[in-house]
């Protein structure tokens, strides 16, 4: 009976995700590639969804070395104006390249910013990247956190005067590609690197590899929940990545500071609309939110089984749910399944 | 068969086309921008300019019967601590020789450009540009940063004007009078615009104002309703801070 439930469950799942991957608008033609260095840790079994070849952009095809170079640059400080901040200062490895327990970052000259650094699990499947979802890919995303003035604060022929100064990178943009650095082929670098951040290896993508010991009982009811109408987390939630990449309004606030998409677009139904996070590693990326309000996942679950605050734009799908304490429970650990433990570890993805 | 016939006219305006530069003067309200000096708002706040960058498009020379004469292109005008501000040639183009009673042109980048993939683009745009917004696509079309000597220190500013909303049409043309006269020799010429800085800090409708004492109006570059109305009001300022010089 179990079995025959998780079964459905599965496909359900692969059902959603399919339509997903169907439905999600492409920005611009991708090429999937016959699948690049992924680099899957050692320990990682043969999870489903690491089969999926990761959408690389024709412009931008991965290379072991252009991967290597980004991975250099992703830790370096050099790429900011103090010398301090590096992509990895706000995306930590073992926070699942969240920025651990903060929940808002600090940039060149110990400015704060405003929102909480999301984690980059397997961040190449992301469709709309930054919280309001308007940036199309990795390529681009990175021009901000390295002009944006309270994180690295560079400036496009600043950044390619000091990386062309340095002899390695000199040397290893040139093999690369085949010109002197740039803003734009430092992005292409770092993207590179950031589309080998792949993790399958949580509880959960054991058990749908076939382990039925990988989940607790708790975690396997909080899954029933998660996929349920009753629970109601999947329609956003949706997915192998856990996300449908699409802004709504989960009613955290009636009055949002932070405006969200409207902060972009200036509508008002667009106020408090931020982009639904991939749900992989949640456990290891508190605080939660755009704006690192809520500190624990059962207090998240708890927003959800309130039905939020009263907020006119709130989704249709954010009312209250009626759990009791121990589905609450349940669904949190669920939650903490999606935890893959050898991602922060994984030599891959640790300073060179 | 008479196709030499609707040639002729484009042979004989080639042939007599002129090479143009505009240049341009920053100003501060009447005199020479100079970076790192200190000027006043009309509020009394004190302040420097250190970087301004924008794009020109859709240049068009007015005729005396009202016709345009476009010239092609794209421009980023650049303008940075110790580099000129005045007499700084920033586009070329060819026209047919003539008087002409005005310019226009738009701050910003066209629509049709301003939404295509940044990463595949050449400069003047694409990401090497540093007008690329990254949080919202497209570009930024005017980029005026500077700092604010305010009682606790020096704090940055930044007015990072963009999105289709804000291409800041300007029109420097006048047909009823001759006040505006521009003769374009046969051996070419030059067209010098005074662009006043400061315009952006005049206050809006109700007196409102850039006050760099608040910090979130230190970044002015989205549509929050607490910068949005300044945002208007900076753009409307900028529709008449650009001057024919001379
Ligand atoms: C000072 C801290 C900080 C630094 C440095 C930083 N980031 Fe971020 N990152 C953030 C924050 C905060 C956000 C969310 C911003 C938003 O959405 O407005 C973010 C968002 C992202 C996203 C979007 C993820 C998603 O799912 O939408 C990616 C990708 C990313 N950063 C990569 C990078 C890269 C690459 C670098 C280095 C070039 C970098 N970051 C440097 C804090 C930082
Ligand atoms: C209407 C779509 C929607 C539904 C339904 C939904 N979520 Fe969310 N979820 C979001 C969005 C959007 C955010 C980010 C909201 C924000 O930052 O303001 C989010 C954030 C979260 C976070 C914080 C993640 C992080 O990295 O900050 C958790 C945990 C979470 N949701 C769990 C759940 C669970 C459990 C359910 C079901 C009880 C659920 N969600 C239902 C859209 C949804």
């Amino acid at each position: 009976m179990q079995g025959w439930r998780v079964g459905w469950m599965g496909l359900l799942l692969l059902g959603v995700g399919l339509l997903a991957v169907y439905l999600w608008p492409r920005p611009k033609p991708l090429t999937t590639q016959p699948s690049p260095p992924t680099v899957v840790h050692p320990a990682s079994p043969l999870a489903p969804f690491a089969q999926r070849a990761v959408p690389v952009p024709e412009d931008n095809p991965q290379t072991p070395a252009k991967v290597e170079l980004g991975r250099r640059l992703f830790f370096d400080p050099r790429l900011s104006k103090d010398g301090k901040v590096a992509c990895a200062s706000c995306h930590k490895p073992e926070f699942a390249f969240s920025d651990g327990g903060k929940p808002v970052s600090t940039g060149i000259f110990g400015r704060q910013g405003s929102r909480n650094a999301p984690s980059l699990t397997n961040v190449a499947f992301r469709r709309h990247l930054f919280w309001e979802g308007r940036s199309p890919r990795l390529e681009l995303q990175a021009v901000g956190p390295l002009t944006a003035h309270d994180e690295m604060g560079m400036e496009p022929e600043e950044l390619a005067q000091r990386l062309g100064a340095i002899p390695e990178y000199a040397k290893a943009f040139q093999e690369v590609f085949g010109e002197p650095p740039t803003l734009k082929t430092t992005t292409y670098a770092i993207a590179a690197f950031e589309r080998t951040l792949l993790s399958y290896n949580s509880p959960f993508d054991r058990y749908q590899a076939g382990d039925d010991k990988a989940m607790s009982e708790a975690a396997l009811r909080g899954m029933e929940l998660f996929f349920s109408e009753k629970g109601d987390c999947f329609h956003c939630h949706v997915g192998p990545e856990f996300t449908d990449d699409e802004p709504r309004n989960t009613a955290l606030y009636t009055v949002y500071k932070d405006i969200g998409l409207a902060r972009a677009t200036g509508r008002d139904e667009d106020v408090g609309k931020f982009k639904t996070p991939t749900l992989r590693n949640v456990a290891l990326t508190a605080p939660y939110m755009h704006d690192g309000s809520i500190q624990t996942l059962r207090e998240a679950v708890q927003h959800y089984n309130q039905g939020g605050q009263p907020n006119l734009n709130a989704d249709a799908l954010i009312r209250p749910l009626g759990l009791t304490e121990a589905e609450v429970d349940d669904l949190v650990a669920f939650l903490r399944s999606l935890t893959d433990e050898s991602f922060g570890t994984n030599p891959a993805f640790l300073p060179p | 068969m008479k196709a030499w016939l609707f040639l002729l006219p484009l042979g004989l305006a080639s042939a007599l086309a002129a090479p143009v530069e505009l240049k341009i003067n920053l100003r501060v309200g009447d005199q020479p921008l100079q970076f790192a000096q200190t000027y006043q708002t009309p509020q009394g706040q004190p302040y420097q300019i250190e970087l301004l960058k924008f794009y020109i498009s859709e240049v068009a020379l007015v005729r005396p019967d009202g016709r345009e004469v476009r010239a092609e292109g794209l421009v980023l005008a650049e303008f940075k601590r110790e580099a000129p501000t005045q007499g700084v040639s920033v586009m070329k183009m060819d026209v047919p020789a003539g008087q002409y009673r005005g310019i226009r042109f738009n701050v910003g980048v066209p629509r049709e450009l301003n939404h295509l993939d940044a990463g595949t683009q050449q400069m003047p745009l694409g990401v090497n540009s540093g007008m690329y917004w990254a949080w919202n696509p497209g570009y930024i079309f005017y980029r005026l940063e500077g700092v604010a000597l305010l009682p606790e220190g020096k704090q940055k500013w930044v007015i990072h004007m963009g999105t289709d909303a804000f291409r800041i049409p300007v029109r420097l043309q006048d047909l009823q009078t001759r006040r505006v006269q521009i003769n374009i020799p046969p051996t070419g010429g030059s067209i010098t615009l005074n662009l006043d800085v400061a315009k952006a800090f005049q206050p809006g409708p109700g007196g409102a104002f850039v006050d760099w004492r608040k910090q979130s109006l230190r970044q002015l570059h989205g549509l929050s309703p607490e910068t949005s109305l300044l945002m208007s009001v900076v753009y409307f300022n900028m529709q008449t801070a650009f001057s024919l010089a001379n």
